[in-house]
């Protein structure tokens, strides 16, 4: 699954620590999922695109092998 | 996420009896004959006399060793804490991690004793039987703090 979790960041000067504040993970969890070494849960998903204000499929799309 | 684990202090707790237990537990293994050192009464299943010279009841009161079974209650009772309680801050990504490291410790388990089987033979195995007893936990930890410290550095 790709994600655009970063780019967001950029757009809205977050930092991964400032993020993962805001949804309550760790910043390794944010890193992970930047990283796609880990697909979030739905619920957690949805958190962090509440905090971009997008819609889950602006953030996160399918991939081909997906 | 995991509500079923315990609090963080537990794992400090843990920690506190699970490394002097795995050290004594270690030296024991090498040093003692298994047969001297000093005994306590004790009720439980003790089963029939080995040689059935002399019969006793199965459930009994009688002569256990202390040292063994001190260290591997405190093991026990520090790995479980050390397994089954909270990082300082859990999530699911952590959640994850565990589970992982939860299946990696027992197929790795059984495959070590799947060799252990095949290859080692009379009294050592005997050992191999003790060390068993813990090396699903041993290997379960070991796993999880790697993947955790692998996951703070490797960015």
């Amino acid at each position: 699954m790709n994600n655009k979790i970063k780019v967001e960041r950029a757009v809205n000067n977050l930092t991964q620590e400032q993020l993962a504040e805001m949804v309550s993970v760790t910043r390794q969890t944010i890193n992970a999922i930047e990283l796609k070494k880990f697909v979030p849960s739905t619920v957690l998903a949805l958190k962090i695109c509440k905090v971009f204000n997008k819609s889950v499929e602006e953030v996160f799309s399918l991939e081909d092998t997906d | 996420m995991n509500s079923k684990l315990l609090p963080h202090t537990y794992q400090k707790i843990g920690w506190f009896l699970l490394l002097p237990a795995f050290v004594a537990g270690v030296f024991f293994l090498f040093k003692s004959n298994f047969v001297d050192g000093p005994e306590m009464k004790t009720f439980g299943y003790f089963g029939d006399e080995l040689l059935g010279v002399q019969k006793k009841a199965a459930i009994r009161i009688d002569d256990i060793q202390v040292i063994p079974n001190v260290i591997s209650v405190l093991f026990l009772i520090g790995g479980l804490f050390v397994m089954f309680s909270k990082e300082k801050k859990e999530d699911e990504y952590i959640n994850q991690i565990r589970l992982k490291s939860f299946q990696y410790s027992v197929f790795l388990n059984y495959i070590l004793l799947f060799f252990c089987i095949l290859f080692i033979h009379g009294i050592p195995f005997f050992h191999v039987m003790v060390y068993n007893l813990f090396t699903i936990i041993v290997i379960y930890i070991l796993r999880f703090q790697y993947l955790i410290y692998k996951n703070s550095i490797n960015e």
